[in-house]
C-alpha cells in the first residue's frame, strides 16, 4: 500500500471573494463555506473566524480539529463517514498543512470538550495554538442533549468534516509544495535486510467506552465499541479511516487531526528499514466491561505474536477506566515475549501523589508519560473569547467546575479562569507530539 | 525576611552524647551551623534564632519537645524554618522531621531539612517535606547547608522550582508535568526507549511503577454468620437521591453521602439516579439497583441468606477521584459502619 500525502503549506488565511489557495495564502469565501456547514439543517447558527498563533483569543468549548484535505481522484476524505466506503491509505491525498479547522460550540459544551488559548501563557497547553485555524463557531437544534454532560456533538463534528473537505477541495488540480510518501511492503514480502531488523507493531487503543452509539471513535464509520482488535495498515489511519469521537476528557482525546497526522506512526516510518521493521498497526479499543478488556488484550497479544513482532508500542486515548486496558495490553504483550513501550498520560490528583494510572503492573517497565490531567492551571482573562466562556464552569467540562470550596468557580467574573489540564483541547498529545513528561517533586 | 534553624545538642554546641537529654531552648542569633546558613542565605534573609534540643529529649519526650518548641516560636516572626543538616545521625534526622512537620502544620511556613540517604528520618518524612540529599558526616556541612539555603531563597523569591532529582532532594511522591528543555517529542522518546529495550540496553521509564498498596483480603464469613448479619451497601457509582442533596461532585469527588433505605425494597427510577460522569448513565438511571443492588439484597434477606440490609447505603463518585481521597472516604465510611457494628459490606464500582 502506497500513500502520497501532497502537502500545501498554508502561510496565512483570510476571507475573500473566492475560496482558493494562492502562494500559500488560503482565502475563504465565507458565505460559500457557511452554506456547506448549513447543509445539515440541524445547524441553527454558524459563524467563521480565523485565529493565528499569538492571537489573544480563547476558544471554548472546542469540540474537534480536522486537517483540510482532498482525495485525488474523488471520494470522501473520511470513507464511511462523509461519503461512501472505500479503501483509505492507497493513492494520493492533498493536505493543507500548518492549519486546522476547529469546531467550537457557540453556547454549550460538555464533558468531552476543551479549551485552547492561541496566545499568552495558556498557549503551550494545546498543540493547536501553533496552527493557523479556521474556526467554526456554531449552534444546533439538538435539544435532546442540550443539557446533557456528555454530548454526541454530531451536527457540529460532521459540519467540521464537511468544511475541511470543502476547504481541501480548493487544491484540486494544484501542485503541492512537497510530498510525503508512505509505503510498507506486505509483511511476508520484505527484504532480508528489513526482516533482520527488530520488528515492531503499533497498538492503538482509540476511545470506545460508550455503549450507546454516536460518542465513540469511528473506524471507516464503524463504532470502535463494536470491533475486536484488528490489523490495519498505518496509511489507513493517516488517510481518514479513523475519526475522533465525542466522549473522552479533552486533554486525553485524540482529535481527527491527530489521527490524520499521527506523529508516532510517522516516526515509526522514519525508522522503518533503518533500525526497525514496522509491521503495522493493531487497532484495539477501550470497552468498559472487564471481559471485553481481557478479550481485546488476548487478541492484541496473539496478533502481535502471530505477526512475529519482537516489540510493540501501545498508546491509549484516555485515562481512568482505559488504564485497565492499557495495562492489560502491556502485560499480555510482555507475557507473549513482545518487548513493549507504553504511551500514556497520568492522573495524579489534587495532591499530586495519587496513583498515576488506575491499573498498574510491574511488567509495565517502559512508559513514556505525556502529561498530567490533574495539573491546575490558572490563566488571565482573554480580550476575545470564541464560543462561550461560561461553558467551562457550567457544562461539566472534564477540567472545569461550577464551584469548588477551595478554588471557587472555574470561570471568574473578570474572565480569568482556573481549570485542570484535563480540559485542555487534546493537550496531552499521547499520539506523539507531547514534549511534556512527568517528574517527581 | 527571617529564618529560624533547629539543631541538636551536638551541633548546638551544648555537648556530646552525655548531654543528649538537653531540654529544648531557643537563642537569639546564630549558633554553630546557623552561621554557615546565614552566610549562604546572604543579606536578604536573617537567621534570627537558633532552636536547640537534645536528641534523647526529642526521641523520648517527642510530644513535649515539639510543644515546647512551638511555644518558643509562637511570638516569633519567621518566613522559613530549617533543621539540620542531620547527615547520618538517626535520632537527629527523626527529630528534624518531627519538628519541621509540626512547624509547617502550625505556622504554614516552608520547612527544609537535609539528611543522608541512610538516615531513617528520610523514609519517615520524605513524603511530608523537602529533605535534601545530604552527606554522611559533618564534613559535608558547608555543601549541605548551601543546598538548603539555595532552595530556600528560591522558595522565598517565588522562583521556578525544578524536579526533586534536579534540585537534589528526596522526591515526595508528588508527580507533575514539565516541558522538556530542549523539547523532545513523545514519539522520539518512545523510539529511543524501544530501541534500548530491544537491544537490552539500559533505559529509564518515565513512570516507575511503585509497589502496590493492597488491603489484605478479609477472612470469609460463614453462611451461618451471614444469615444473622446486616450487610451494608457502598458504591463509587454515584447513585444519589434525585437532586443530589449532598452535592457530591460528578468527577474528582471529595464528598460522600449516606441515604436511608430502611423502608425501601429497591431504588426506584426517578427517585434515585447516578451523578457519575465517567460512564454512560442510561442503565443506572433506568434502574439504580444495577449499581446499588438493594433489590437483590432484599431477596437474599427474605431467603434468609443475610440477616438484613444496613439502614444506609453510602455513595461517592469514583471517576478521577484520587487514591488519597478515596482512601480517606473509605476510612470514614468504614469507621461509621464499625461504630454501628456492621461487619460486612458490598462495595460496588462501575
Amino acid at each position: 500500500m502506497k500513500l502520497t500525502l501532497a502537502n500545501f503549506h498554508v502561510k496565512d488565511i483570510c476571507f475573500g471573494a473566492k475560496t482558493e489557495l494562492k502562494d500559500g495564502v488560503l482565502t475563504v469565501n465565507k458565505e460559500e463555506a457557511l452554506a456547506v456547514v448549513r447543509e445539515d439543517t440541524h445547524i441553527t447558527e454558524a459563524e467563521l473566524h480565523i485565529v493565528k498563533p499569538g492571537d489573544m483569543v480563547r476558544l471554548v468549548p472546542v469540540k474537534e480539529a480536522i486537517e483540510p484535505r482532498y482525495r485525488v481522484g474523488g471520494g470522501p476524505v473520511f470513507p464511511g463517514v462523509t461519503g461512501e466506503l472505500m479503501q483509505a491509505g492507497n493513492g494520493k491525498t492533498h493536505a493543507l498543512k500548518d492549519m486546522s479547522v476547529l469546531v467550537v460550540g457557540k453556547h454549550y459544551g460538555g464533558f468531552q470538550d476543551g479549551l485552547i488559548d492561541m496566545g499568552g501563557e495558556g498557549a503551550k497547553y494545546s498543540y493547536y495554538s501553533q496552527l493557523k485555524n479556521l474556526v467554526l463557531v456554531a449552534h444546533t437544534d439538538e435539544e435532546f442533549e442540550r443539557h446533557e454532560q456528555q454530548k454526541k456533538n454530531r451536527a457540529l463534528r460532521w459540519a467540521g468534516m464537511r468544511l475541511a473537505e470543502y476547504i481541501g477541495s480548493c487544491t484540486k488540480d494544484m501542485q503541492p509544495d512537497d510530498t510525503d510518501v508512505y509505503e510498507l511492503e506486505p509483511v511476508t514480502k520484505r527484504s532480508k535486510a528489513v526482516n533482520d531488523l527488530p520488528s515492531v507493531v503499533l497498538v492503538l487503543q482509540p476511545q470506545s467506552q460508550m455503549e450507546e452509539m454516536g460518542y465513540n471513535d469511528l473506524n471507516y464509520g464503524w463504532d470502535c465499541n463494536h470491533m475486536l482488535p484488528t490489523f490495519m495498515h498505518p496509511n489507513e489511519v493517516l488517510d481518514g479511516a479513523m475519526i475522533s469521537g465525542s466522549f473522552m476528557p479533552c486533554s486525553s482525546k485524540w482529535s481527527t487531526y491527530d489521527f490524520q497526522n499521527f506523529p508516532m506512526i510517522r516516526r515509526l516510518y522514519e525508522e522503518h528499514g533503518k533500525t526497525l521493521n514496522f509491521l503495522g498497526v493493531i487497532m484495539s479499543n477501550l470497552n468498559v466491561a472487564l471481559e471485553q478488556k481481557e478479550r481485546a488484550a488476548i487478541f492484541v497479544a496473539q496478533m502481535a505474536k502471530s505477526l512475529g513482532a519482537d516489540s510493540a508500542i501501545v498508546a491509549e486515548e484516555g485515562y481512568g477506566n482505559p488504564d485497565t486496558d492499557f495495562t492489560a495490553c502491556l502485560v499480555a504483550l510482555e507475557e507473549a515475549g513482545v518487548k513493549t513501550v507504553g504511551l500514556s498520560n497520568e492522573c495524579t490528583g489534587r495532591d499530586g501523589a495519587s496513583q498515576p494510572l488506575v491499573s498498574m503492573n510491574e511488567k509495565e517497565d517502559a512508559i513514556v508519560s505525556c502529561g498530567n490531567v490533574s495539573t491546575l492551571i490558572e490563566l488571565p482573562a482573554m480580550p476575545v473569547v470564541l464560543g462561550e466562556l461560561e461553558a467551562l464552569s457550567r457544562d461539566g467540562l472534564s477540567g472545569g467546575w461550577g464551584n469548588d470550596e477551595k478554588l471557587g468557580p472555574s470561570v471568574r467574573p473578570d474572565g480569568s479562569i482556573i481549570m485542570e489540564n484535563n480540559a485542555m483541547f487534546c493537550g496531552d498529545q499521547v499520539v506523539g507530539w507531547s514534549t511534556k513528561t512527568m517528574v517527581e517533586f | 525576611m527571617k529564618a529560624i534553624l533547629y539543631l541538636n545538642q551536638f551541633f548546638g554546641q551544648i555537648g556530646g552524647e552525655e548531654l543528649a537529654d538537653h531540654e529544648p531552648e531557643i537563642r537569639e542569633g546564630c549558633v554553630g551551623p546557623a552561621l554557615a546558613l546565614q552566610a549562604a542565605l546572604g543579606d536578604q534573609v536573617t537567621v534570627t534564632h537558633t532552636v536547640i534540643c537534645g536528641d534523647n529529649f526529642m526521641g523520648s519526650r517527642t510530644e513535649e519537645g515539639i510543644d515546647r518548641i512551638l511555644g518558643f516560636l509562637n511570638d516569633k516572626e519567621f518566613d522559613i524554618f530549617f533543621a539540620g543538616p542531620a547527615f547520618r545521625a538517626g535520632r537527629y534526622g527523626a527529630a528534624c522531621g518531627h519538628i519541621c512537620n509540626a512547624v509547617q502544620n502550625k505556622f504554614g511556613v516552608p520547612v527544609l531539612t537535609s539528611m543522608n540517604e541512610e538516615n531513617p528520618g528520610v523514609e519517615m518524612y520524605r513524603s511530608k517535606m523537602i529533605i535534601f540529599k545530604g552527606g554522611a558526616s559533618a564534613a559535608a556541612m558547608k555543601k549541605d547547608v548551601e543546598a538548603m539555603a539555595k532552595y530556600g531563597l528560591k522558595l522565598l523569591k517565588g522562583e521556578k522550582l525544578l524536579p526533586a532529582v534536579v534540585e537534589g532532594y528526596f522526591g515526595r511522591g508528588i508527580r507533575d508535568m514539565i516541558w522538556l528543555d530542549p523539547p523532545v517529542t513523545a514519539a522520539d522518546r518512545a523510539i529511543d526507549m524501544l530501541l534500548k529495550k530491544v537491544r537490552g540496553e539500559a533505559y529509564q521509564t518515565e513512570l516507575p511503577i511503585p509497589k502496590s498498596d493492597r488491603a489484605p483480603i478479609a477472612t470469609a464469613i460463614t453462611p451461618e454468620e451471614l444469615s444473622k448479619m446486616e450487610v451494608a451497601l457502598v458504591t463509587s457509582g454515584g447513585i444519589v437521591p434525585v437532586g443530589n442533596p449532598d452535592r457530591i461532585q460528578s468527577a474528582s469527588a471529595t464528598k460522600w453521602g449516606k441515604y436511608d433505605v430502611s423502608m425501601l425494597e429497591n431504588l426506584q427510577k426517578g427517585e434515585y439516579m447516578t451523578i457519575h460522569a465517567g460512564f454512560d448513565p442510561a442503565a443506572a438511571n433506568n434502574d439504580p439497583d444495577v449499581i446499588v443492588p438493594l433489590d437483590a439484597m432484599r431477596a437474599y434477606q427474605k431467603e434468609g441468606k443475610i440477616g438484613g440490609v444496613y439502614k444506609f447505603f453510602y455513595s461517592t463518585v469514583g471517576t478521577g477521584t484520587t487514591q488519597a481521597e478515596a482512601a480517606r472516604m473509605g476510612r470514614e465510611i468504614a469507621e461509621e459502619l464499625l461504630r454501628d457494628g456492621i461487619r460486612a459490606a458490598i462495595l460496588t464500582s462501575t
